[in-house]
């Protein structure tokens, strides 16, 4: 890839937890190296506790890796970047005593869009995550799907050339979750954004990603980075071809042992996850 | 004169007919738990006036029925509405005093983990400690009059606002914070949008808490020494052996408490309204 | 972010809190001895501790101490027995519940220490008016923390021991009882707590004897220093209390 082309470089990052020696010492990452075309969308996928929402956090600069460094266009990331990477969660983290409209405009406070575009970009994003008839619900009053949608919008609204997604979908039941990855498909088709989306799910990779990276049990680093050649937007049939079925086999076998390994040593797992959230 | 098995009949009809019309009362009472409630306090009242009447010499107990009757005169004493005005503006001040440097105290210790850490276990201990023993030296230090009676009340009610304030900013998601970091929000932003929006209900939790303890503070002080406020009048009408004007005047506080309490508790619930979640 | 204090941060919190502490006292030193305060109104800290050693010494807290104990003990053991039985009575029937259990918890609301000048002018200034008032507000949290406890233990458990067969008093004291417990516990604390505060505070407006009697008695004597160690005996008793109290809840708990 040219150096136009890269969003995002990754260099050696790796990644741990408490010193060494402490009880919760845990080595999340290690010696991970990417390159992130502009304008794709790339899956990291591994089993728990491998470091991917590590690596996620590391890249947006909520993190600071232990080592290595990451660049977005030309700029070393040191810290949060706003006007440039935007998240969505897994977890709700909308503002619950706030409308879905204030939720959207508060984001570009937050940002620094002048008071005049605030609007009129919240609506954009709004009707094109299909919640325009609940711009003034509170969060409470939607479903899991529909507040997810909010945060999209959210991050939409802030019109970044990059989004992160960490899991977004996990909390969501199958049905869910297969609707908003046609809906997400559909939407990104459109745009430019490079987008890097965390997930559990093998078939939700495949279906929307162009390139899955595929993690390591912990201490996490990229085993193998699938490529997945199919036009955007993808179309609701493709998870039924041949093609999906390999690419999903492909994953399975990648992944099968490491998620074993993980389980066996869950307890590290589990605390991994508990650093990556705190 | 009907055959006896007519009349066994008609006893049996009779019987029928009396259980279904009690039944049809019965229903409706276990249908409306207010209706046994209100006839729960009826019952005591008339307890209690016949034990006033009958039972009780007239020197330490007053019936209800003479009480309220005798409300008026209560009033009438001379001294007595300027004394309520003057509890009332007690209470008034001490709570919003409470409420102010409970809100600065609350958030200069919340907000920092440092403070938190270093500073809660203070004031939990101050918190703890059973603030009567102190009440002769509130005196000495600050009179008998009303400013020893609010100091007390903001003693008692500042605390429980602390607490509520200093977990309402603890507690809240760290999701939350690290999504408004994450699209550029600055400390003041993160305060004024984030913080302070999740902590609204804690604090409206902990004014009523902080009601409850400004009416304890006052209504000590004034009960151990007042001049100008109802303390004056309760401790005259227990000395003067007068229950009917003691019954009388304590009913106004109790009356007085139950709207100062009722009017927080309607403000929490109004303020808390994205709490149920 | 995590609430994991760095151990440093955790040393230089005790430090400040130790510093806060120390810094109060020599406060309250220095005032007295160095800056004029009134020895009536702010007492030497040396002057209180002496004063302390010699109540201990003598025994003189002996009579005071004995009064509110025994005023406490007797208000408790009251509203205990009779706030677990009503409230047991009480929880047994879910409409009782719903009718008393509002009516229960609105009283509460009222600062029952209003009560105390009724209950003077019913039983005079000995230790029945106290006693009345530490049952009467102790009461509260212990019958509404009973309904509470039995009133709303999970059906599913009932529900589970029937179909085994319990009976009566099998689903009582397997059931009920331990489910019940803990909470019932949470509310005899309470009760306790609050019984204890409202008999010193009862002592303290109108009172022969007591604790809160002595206090009293010694700031109208301007005897400063020795209100301020008998003060300082008084709030170490109340935590003694209030620590027994609290680790025999958790006890009970487990």
């Amino acid at each position: 890839m040219t150096a136009g082309e890269v969003a995002v470089r990754i260099r050696d990052v790796s990644h741990h937890f408490g010193e060494e020696g402490e009880t919760h010492y845990v080595r999340a990452l290690l010696d991970t190296s990417l390159d992130i075309a502009r304008g794709e969308l790339l899956c990291l996928i591994g089993p728990s506790g491998c470091g991917k929402s590590t690596l996620l956090n590391v890249i947006g600069g909520l993190l600071q890796p232990s080592s290595g460094t990451v660049h977005v266009g030309n700029m070393p990331v040191r810290g949060p970047l706003p006007r440039d990477i935007a998240f969505v969660f897994q977890e709700n983290a909308l503002f619950p005593w706030s409308t879905v409209m204030e939720n959207v405009v508060l984001g570009m406070v937050f940002q620094g869009v002048p008071r005049a575009e605030r609007e009129a970009r919240a609506r954009k994003s709004l009707e094109a995550v299909g919640l325009s008839d609940f711009a003034h619900h509170y969060p409470s009053q939607l479903s899991g799907g529909m507040r997810q949608r909010a945060a999209l919008a959210r991050a939409l609204s802030l019109e970044t050339g990059i989004l992160l997604m960490d899991e977004p979908f996990g909390a969501l039941d199958e049905q869910t979750r297969m609707i908003l990855g046609e809906d997400l498909s559909v939407l990104l088709a459109r745009s430019e954004k490079t987008i890097v989306f965390v997930t559990h799910s093998l078939g939700e990779a495949v279906f929307l990603a162009d390139r899955v990276a595929v993690f390591s049990a912990r201490p996490g680093h990229i085993k193998e980075i699938i490529s997945v050649d199919e036009p955007h937007p993808r179309k609701p049939e493709f998870v039924t071809t041949e093609k999906f079925t390999n690419l999903r086999n492909r994953l399975y076998t990648l992944l099968h042992d490491e998620i074993r390994k993980a389980v066996v040593e869950s307890g590290d797992g589990a605390r991994v996850a508990a650093a990556e959230r705190s | 004169m009907m055959p006896a098995s007519d009349a066994v009949g008609a006893r049996d009809v009779a019987a029928r007919t009396a259980s279904r019309r009690r039944g049809g009362f019965a229903r409706t009472v276990r249908r409306h738990p207010g209706i046994a409630r209100l006839g729960a306090v009826a019952a005591l009242f008339l307890l209690w006036e016949i034990a006033a009447r009958y039972w009780v010499d007239p020197m330490f107990l007053s019936p209800p029925s003479r009480v309220i009757g005798s409300i008026q005169s209560v009033f009438a004493t001379r001294g007595v509405p300027a004394a309520l005005q003057v509890t009332f503006w007690e209470l008034a001040v001490a709570f919003a005093m409470s409420v102010a440097i409970g809100l600065l105290v609350g958030l200069a210790v919340g907000l920092s983990r440092f403070s938190r850490h270093t500073f809660m276990p203070i004031i939990l201990l101050l918190y703890g400690t059973p603030q009567v023993t102190i009440l002769p030296l509130f005196i000495l230090y600050f009179g008998i009059g009303p400013a020893s009676k609010i100091a007390f009340g903001v003693s008692h009610g500042i605390f429980p606002i602390i607490v509520t304030i200093v977990a309402g900013v603890q507690n809240i998601k760290p999701i939350l914070l690290v999504s408004a970091r994450s699209m550029g929000a600055n400390r003041w932003q993160i305060f004024r949008w984030v913080i302070f929006p999740h902590m609204i209900p804690s604090f409206f939790a902990g004014m009523r808490l902080g009601m409850t303890g400004v009416l304890l503070g006052v209504l000590l002080a004034e009960l151990y020494v007042s001049t100008a406020g109802i303390g004056y009048f309760t401790t005259l009408f227990t000395q003067n052996f007068d229950p009917t004007k003691l019954l009388g005047l304590i009913s106004v506080l109790a009356a007085m408490a139950i709207v100062l309490n009722e009017i927080v508790r309607r403000a929490e619930v109004h303020f808390g309204r994205w709490r149920a979640e | 972010m995590g609430e994991r204090g760095s151990r440093r941060d955790r040393i230089l919190s005790r430090l400040v809190q130790a510093a806060f502490l120390i810094g109060l006292l020599a406060l309250w030193y220095l005032a007295t001895a160095r800056w004029g305060v009134s020895h009536l109104l702010l007492p030497n800290p040396v002057r209180v501790y002496d004063e302390l050693k010699d109540v201990l010494a003598s025994g003189e807290f002996v009579p005071d101490l004995r009064v509110t104990l025994s005023e406490l003990a007797i208000a408790f053991l009251i509203s205990s027995v009779g706030g677990v039985t009503l409230g047991y009575l009480i929880s047994r029937s879910q409409y009782l519940i719903r009718v008393f259990e509002p009516l229960l918890a609105g009283v509460y609301s009222i600062p029952i220490i209003l009560f105390l000048p009724l209950y003077v002018l019913f039983f005079g200034l000995g230790p029945a008016s106290k006693i009345a008032l530490g049952t009467t507000i102790s009461f509260f949290p212990i019958v509404l923390n009973t309904i509470a406890g039995f009133g709303y233990v999970e059906r599913i458990y009932l529900v589970a021991a029937r179909a085994m067969g319990a009976s009566d008093f099998q689903l009582f004291r397997w059931v009920l009882l331990p489910a019940a417990l803990p909470v019932i516990l949470t509310g005899l604390r309470m009760g306790f707590t609050v019984a204890l505060l409202s008999i010193l505070g009862s002592e303290t407006i109108a009172s022969l004897a007591g604790l809160g009697h002595k206090i009293v008695h010694l700031a109208e004597a301007m005897e400063t220093a020795r209100m301020f160690a008998y003060i300082a005996f008084a709030v170490a008793i109340a935590a003694l209390l209030n620590f027994t109290v609290t680790l025999l809840e958790a006890r009970g708990r487990r």
